[in-house]
Formats: structure tokens, C-alpha cells, sequence
């Protein structure tokens, strides 16, 4: 077992001790809850979270290194007992018995070894709050007796994808955090996503939306160092620096976007995230934003419209249509949205953008100030503000 | 691992007979396949009657002890080894009865 966790964490002193804070934990937990199933397996899943634990603690400029290494795929360990264990352990915090707040918080304590303060500060909550959400979950899925096993196969596709809306969760929140003391990307957030999307896909190759989803966060994660300006401002995708865009991402990115069209055509029906991956891979294919393959930007929106009717997929379906059908199409639909979408910043920001294209000065001046009253994040706070202070 | 399956009904409703003959079915199976404990329909709150001995005198109170739109309409419990199991049972009891459900394991 050291040998495994040596090899993981590359440091035998974090593995001995690891090793020997799970076996204390299992000293003082298996007597009460019972011994689990596969014990060796449950010992390294805990010696690897106290050993993750203690990289946090120890070490944040390392640990940034390994955070990045995570990021672009771990040196490939043997399968086995490890990733089952991990798996169970995902599908077991992922579980749909348990409250959506519930399983992003358990799955980033449990699966990625993130402190409670950690998550607490990513989701705005009071330590006590989330400490209390995580202990709560623990119980239920003790009392209720939530099985630590992945799902049968009939139930299986429905809880690939409640594990898959966890992570995407995650990494939206890690890639534009909310709140005013937060930095604008949380990029432990949208590494941890990765890194647990990577180890789904791994184990369950033949998912397409698992591969779907991991491109979606490989093509956004390639964006990243493009996305906020040295002044702290949300850079939008027509103004962004394509050079600083990272290639080797996007190339993971692409093949996996190529792997599930060669699927589609096929005949597997693509899901959302498989769609959505495929809008990024047109994206990041486009040398300059001019460039842009639209109408098969437009084209992936319309299917996706059609699996997904939300409001939200039709706003942005509305800014690709902007740049085929011009903005004064763009508006028409995007004002049919007015009703669910009244207090969504980016339909104002949107409706703002649009409409000083089309030379609206003073309807859009008062669109930014809705999308500045409604945005939570610093850095696009700071976007608006800037494109609304131009307007002159 | 036993399990309370609750029914939850919001409406001055009896089963229809194409919802017992469901039932009939799915209680057959649960016996079958070894999950049958108890199961039995209730009448209307409206039935109830409240009783609080707690005190010096028995307190007789008509009427359920929660007013609330939705009640009880029955109950199943269940024998299941996990709540995957519960669950799944839970989904087809919903689909036979017709009605929301609430899984509650026993301690």
C-alpha cells in the first residue's frame, strides 16, 4: 500500500504517513461501523485522501504543481481495487437520495479531499453550515443505508449522469466563482472537476456523455489563461489573446470530440454535454474570432434546443444567431426570454451587447446596469463595466 | 434493512380499480421475491382521532394530528438489503398506486 501511494504522491515520507493516519482512522471507525467490504481497498482510498490532505497543507506552491499535473492526466496507475473503491465512493456522494447541495459537498470532501473551509469558502457557506450539510449527508446515507457500491446496470445511466451534473457543477463554480472576496477562477475547483470527470471517463470509457464532458472542461480550462486580464477583467471570446490558449488541452480536447463524432455517426445519439463539447471544439479550432465557423456553431444549438428547451440554451443559441442573422434577429429571440430569464445577468449582458451593436446607446447603458446589478463574479463585474463606460 | 413506504395522496380520492388491480400486482411480486412485510390503505384523515395520555387526564382530540393537504392514503413496509433496492421497489409501488411516495428507513 505505500508502494502504491509512493508511487502516486512520489514522496515515501506523505505515503508512510498516509498509511499510517488511515490505519488509525480504521482502528477507530471500523469497530463501531463494521469493517468494509474490501478492507485494503478502503485503506488506500483513505491513506490517498489523508495524503492529499496533507500535500494541501503542507505545501500550496507544490501543491500547484501537482494540482497541474492532475489537471493533464496522472501518470497512469494499474486499475484495481483503487479506482473501484474510488468509483463506489463517487456513485455513493453522487447518490440521487441525497440533496443536489448535499453531493457536490460530500463528492469534493470525500472523492477530492478538499478541507471543510475549502469548500465552505468555494460555495459561500459558513464552516459550521458545511460542516453541518456534510455530517447530515453522512447520516442519511448511513441510516438510509445508501449503498458503497457502483449502481446496477439498469440504473446506471441515470446515475452516471447525476455524478456527471456534480462535477459540472463544480467546475462552473471553480471557472466563474461567485462571489466579492473570491477570486474570479478558482482553479482548485475546475482541476479537482477535471481530475474526477478523467477518472469517470477512465473507468467507464464507453460513456459518451463522460467524454463529453471531460472535452467541455478541457476546452474551457484551455481558455483560462486568456480569460482575465492582467487588470483582474473578464476577457469576452472576441477579445481574448487566442495565443495564450493552452494547445496541449485543447489537442485532449479535440480527440475526444473527434472519438464521440466518429460515435454519432455511428449512430449513438450525442447528449448534452457531447453537444456543448462540440460548440468549444468549433471555438478553439477558429484561429481569430473571425474565423468562427458559426452556422455550425447554430447548427450544434439546434440540436441541442431540441434535447434541451431551457431558456438558458436558447439565449445562447440567440448570440450565434447574432452573427449570421445580425443582432437585430438576435434580439427578437433574445427578448422572448424576458420572462424566465429576468434576473439571469448574462441575458441582460446579452441584450446590452446587442444592443450597442445596434447603436441603442441608452437601452443598452440601462441592460449593463441590470447585468451589473445581477453578476456575482469580480472579474465580470469589472467586464461590464468597462463595455458600459464606453458606450461614452 | 427494513423500509416504510409511505403513499402520498392530496386528494378526497379511493384507488381506482385499475390502480388496485396495480397494486394487486405489485404486491404478489413483492412477496415472490422475498421484500413483502405489511402493506394496508388508510382511511381518510378526517377518520383520525388524536390521544394524548401524557398527562393526568387522556387528552381525546378528533382529527389527524397534522392538518396538511397531502396525508397518508397507505403504507408498504419493506424488506430491502440497501436503499438502491428501496428506491426501485419505491418507483414501481409509486407507478402501481399512482401516487408520490416517500421511502423512510427504520432504525
Amino acid at each position: 500500500m505505500v508502494a502504491a501511494l509512493t508511487r502516486r504522491f512520489g514522496d515515501l515520507d506523505t505515503a508512510e504517513e498516509a498509511a499510517a493516519e488511515a490505519f488509525a482512522t480504521a482502528v477507530e471507525r471500523w469497530p463501531a461501523e463494521g469493517v468494509p467490504p474490501n478492507p485494503g481497498a478502503w485503506l488506500t482510498t483513505t491513506a490517498s485522501r489523508k495524503a492529499i490532505d496533507r500535500i494541501r497543507r503542507e505545501s500550496r506552491r507544490a501543491d500547484k504543481h501537482r494540482e497541474a499535473r492532475l489537471v493533464y492526466g496522472e501518470p497512469p496507475e494499474p486499475a484495481g481495487a483503487i479506482d473501484d473503491d474510488r468509483l463506489r465512493l463517487i456513485f455513493t456522494c453522487c447518490h440521487p437520495a441525497l440533496a443536489m447541495d448535499a453531493r457536490v459537498a460530500l463528492t469534493l470532501r470525500m472523492v477530492g479531499g478538499l478541507t471543510v473551509p475549502e469548500i465552505a469558502r468555494a460555495f459561500l457557506a459558513s464552516e459550521t453550515a458545511m460542516g453541518q450539510r456534510i455530517t447530515r449527508a453522512k447520516a442519511k446515507i448511513k441510516a438510509a443505508r445508501i449503498p458503497y457500491r457502483v449502481p446496477a446496470a439498469e440504473d446506471l445511466p441515470a446515475r452516471v449522469s447525476a455524478v456527471l451534473a456534480v462535477l459540472f457543477l463544480v467546475f462552473n463554480e471553480g471557472y466563474l466563482a461567485t462571489g466579492p472576496g473570491t477570486d474570479p477562477v478558482r482553479h482548485d475547483l475546475t482541476a479537482e472537476a477535471i481530475r474526477l470527470t478523467r477518472l469517470i471517463r477512465d473507468l467507464l470509457p464507453d460513456d459518451g456523455e463522460a467524454a463529453g464532458l471531460l472535452a467541455l472542461m478541457l476546452l474551457t480550462e484551455a481558455r483560462r489563461p486568456a480569460r482575465i486580464s492582467a487588470g483582474g477583467e473578464l476577457v469576452a471570446l472576441d477579445e481574448q489573446d487566442r495565443g495564450a490558449w493552452d494547445v496541449t488541452l485543447i489537442a485532449e480536447g479535440h480527440r475526444l470530440v473527434r472519438e464521440r463524432l466518429a460515435a454519432a455517426a455511428a449512430g449513438a445519439a450525442p447528449g448534452r454535454y457531447q453537444i456543448l463539447a462540440a460548440i468549444n471544439a468549433v471555438h478553439t479550432s477558429a484561429r481569430d474570432f473571425r474565423d468562427t465557423d458559426w452556422s455550425q456553431v447554430l447548427a450544434l444549438y439546434d440540436r441541442l434546443v431540441r434535447l434541451d428547451a431551457s431558456p438558458v440554451i436558447a439565449l445562447n443559441r440567440a448570440i450565434a444567431l447574432a452573427e449570421i442573422d445580425g443582432p437585430e434577429a438576435a434580439l427578437a429571440a433574445v427578448d422572448r426570454l424576458a420572462g424566465p430569464l429576468a434576473g439571469y445577468h448574462a441575458y441582460h449582458a446579452t441584450r446590452a451587447d446587442l444592443l450597442r451593436r445596434l447603436g441603442r446607446g441608452r437601452d443598452a447603458r440601462l441592460a449593463y446596469d441590470r447585468a451589473i446589478g445581477l453578476a456575482g463574479n469580480t472579474a465580470e463585474t469589472a467586464h461590464l463595466t468597462r463595455r458600459r463606460d464606453r458606450l461614452g | 434493512m427494513r423500509y416504510l413506504v409511505s403513499v402520498i395522496h392530496d386528494q378526497a380520492s379511493l384507488a381506482t380499480a385499475e390502480e388496485q388491480a396495480a397494486i394487486e400486482v405489485f404486491n404478489e411480486r413483492l412477496q415472490d421475491e422475498g421484500n413483502w412485510v405489511f402493506a394496508g390503505g388508510l382511511a381518510f384523515p378526517g377518520a383520525a382521532t388524536v390521544v394524548d395520555n401524557r398527562g393526568e387526564d387522556t387528552l381525546v382530540t378528533d382529527g389527524p394530528f397534522l392538518e396538511s393537504k397531502e396525508y397518508l392514503a397507505g403504507f408498504w413496509i419493506i424488506e430491502a438489503p440497501n436503499a438502491d433496492v428501496a428506491l426501485r421497489l419505491a418507483a414501481e409501488g409509486s407507478k402501481a398506486c399512482n401516487r408520490k411516495i416517500e421511502v423512510r428507513p427504520f432504525l
